[in-house]
């Protein structure tokens, strides 16, 4: 019994917290996977929110405090309602039907899987090659999550260098919400 | 003065002195020596949880002097009783104990699945709905040096966390195979996602002005008196008042309080996404829904009812906490209020007073905020912005209210 206290005792308990973030980390991608391979479209979905969530809890464990939080709003109060909304009001037989208009693109399994895997490595790639080319990637912490007020200098930072961008995708944003409801709003016969 | 001011700090530095206290009697007992690292872990653990007892016993202990107080206050509004019956043996103390009994019998009901229901979404549903609205007492300060969790973006936490109770409502309303049920979740889910607009965008001005997400920082900007007796609080200038009334509706709403309470509609939809539900997974959504209020009631007061700032400089002596506390069941009382007066929402009119009135609102409240902040802050400051709030309130309301709604204009877009 001493022994084993003393054993338990010794192992290094001080670095936990860093091995800690492989936890919401192996829980993403299991989520992640359950939501490619579930049959029921509401069960991917939700498992797809799980993996936000857990992609969430990520970025707080890793310290980006106001990303994470930001993260939760967005994906699971927005984007997962949106994509559940959007499940439900589609009847599901459509989907189906023989006027799919991606029919004619449709080729054997094989082909498709090899297409499929081959789009996979391509995003993989980019976001490796994003991580290993952007400028901060050989420091320990990037300077736009300074401890104190992560929010501050992130807003400056958008504000200040990245204006345009942002006003783009707010302006992109925009003509898609008005095409969406344009699109929605059937013309009553009068 | 100092003593109860700090009664609830001391009591939690009492029960760590004991916990280290039994730790070392315990290591020179059994002649173990600890690693250095071992007594201090564990205290932070033991403070960790005295925090989080602490917390749950309150908002519990809130929410059962809720249940029965807004029944009584509701039967006083309409003249009648309410429930003055359950006490111990003979004492009756005014039907203080009806929680008790309601406890018991959600507890001993028998807990029905449909036998369409989606089992493992149906049982989740509650997990998902209880598990935020627990969560988000955390960040509000509710005395001086009395936070639980202090985040630089405590704010941005609070409303994240609220994101998860659109996915409880619609879990259970789906899950439920019910057509009553996944009805009420689309409602519910509608009108949270129409008011949580203008619900952030309050907040945002509030932290636009005290510069800070941070709860305590926006409380400490609400401190101090102007002309040493009027508080500084955000509620006492026009863009901080346009804000707080939008923060209080958006809170009715969220919290599907009457008149907003068309999702659970009793005329209309059995009870919404809560028609499947029974026993003591009814009750957890109950809770959780009245745990999300004071959590949400809490926000608003340090949003803009100052916190935990007393009103006067002379009555400092009371205790910071009681001051948070009087404030918080201030608004509950005015929720039983409104429920007690105003008639519930057509589902039309719901969406129109948040899309067309609360957000072009907020956003008035937002440049008002900004004009007040950039004008100096002083009475040229106070004239400026009350300009910019008031004149778009009027041609709001004048747009919105006054032109087509008759009863006998109203359009029926879904159900022809």
């Amino acid at each position: 019994m001493h022994d084993l206290i003393q054993k338990l005792t010794a192992l290094p308990w001080d670095q936990a917290p860093q091995w800690l973030f492989l936890l919401p980390a192996l829980l993403m991608l299991l989520a992640a996977a359950a939501a490619v391979m579930l049959r029921n479209l509401i069960h991917c979905a939700l498992c797809l929110t799980l993996s936000f969530i857990a992609l969430g809890v990520l970025f707080i464990a890793l310290g980006a405090e106001f990303v994470g939080f930001v993260q939760l709003l967005v994906y699971v109060g927005a984007v997962t309602m949106l994509i559940l909304f959007a499940i439900l009001l589609t009847p599901a037989s459509e989907v189906a039907a023989s006027n799919n208009p991606f029919r004619a693109f449709q080729l054997s399994k094989a082909i498709n899987a090899a297409l499929g895997g081959g789009v996979a490595l391509l995003v993989l790639a980019g976001l490796l090659a994003a991580i290993f080319f952007s400028p901060h990637a050989r420091e320990a912490v990037p300077p736009a999550v300074a401890a104190t007020a992560p929010a501050k200098a992130i807003g400056e930072n958008l504000l200040n260098h990245t204006l345009l961008p942002l006003q783009g995708t707010a302006i992109l944003l925009t003509a898609a919400l008005i095409g969406a409801a344009l699109l929605a709003k059937e013309e009553r016969p009068s | 003065m100092n003593f109860l001011e700090n009664l609830p700090l001391a009591a939690k530095q009492l029960v760590l002195d004991l916990v280290e206290w039994i730790c070392k009697w315990l290591c020179a007992k059994t002649g173990v020596t600890p690693p250095d690292w071992l007594i201090p872990a564990l205290l932070t653990l033991v403070s960790i949880l005295i925090v989080i007892v602490a917390i749950l016993g309150v908002y519990l202990a809130m929410f059962a002097l809720m249940s029965v107080a807004e029944r009584k206050i509701l039967a006083r509004m309409q003249n009648r009783y309410g429930p003055n019956r359950v006490g111990f043996f003979k004492w009756r103390l005014c039907g203080l104990f009806q929680p008790v009994a309601d406890g018991i019998k959600m507890l001993t009901k028998e807990d029905i699945v449909p036998r369409g229901a989606d089992k493992i979404v149906h049982f989740l549903a509650p997990v998902v709905m209880v598990a935020p609205a627990l969560m988000l007492p955390a960040i509000i300060p509710y005395g001086r040096g009395m936070i639980p969790v202090e985040l630089s973006s405590g704010i941005l936490y609070f409303f994240a966390l609220g994101a998860g109770t659109e996915l409880a409502v619609f879990m259970a309303g789906w899950s439920s195979n019910n057509k009553y049920s996944v009805m009420g979740a689309m409602r519910a889910i509608a009108q949270m996602i129409s008011y949580e607009l203008p619900l952030v965008m309050s907040a945002v001005i509030a932290a636009l002005v005290a510069g800070t997400l941070s709860p305590v920082g926006i409380v400490e900007a609400q401190g101090g008196y102007a002309f040493g007796l009027l508080p500084k609080w955000f509620v006492f200038t026009p863009w901080g008042f346009a804000a707080c009334v939008l923060f209080y509706i958006g809170a009715l709403a969220e919290s599907n309080r009457c008149p907003f309470d068309l999702p659970e509609g009793e005329s209309e939809l059995v009870a919404g996404h809560l028609t499947e539900y029974s026993g003591f997974k009814y009750a957890i959504f109950f809770m959780a829904e009245y745990v999300g209020m004071f959590a949400i009631n809490g926000m608003l007061v340090t949003l803009f009812l100052g916190g935990y700032n007393a009103p006067c400089p002379f009555l400092e002596w009371i205790p910071s906490w009681c001051w948070f506390f009087g404030k918080l069941a201030f608004l509950a009382f005015t929720m039983v209020w409104v429920r007690a007066t105003l008639p519930r929402f057509r589902i039309d009119q719901m969406m129109e007073f948040a899309w067309k009135f609360m957000l072009p609102m907020s956003f008035a409240a937002l440049i008002s905020a900004a004009a007040w902040h950039y004008a100096g802050r002083g009475a040229q400051a106070w004239g400026i912005s009350a300009l910019l709030v008031g004149v778009p309130y009027l041609l709001l309301g004048y747009f919105c209210f006054t032109r087509r709604h008759s009863a006998n204009n109203r359009p029926y877009l879904f159900s022809e």
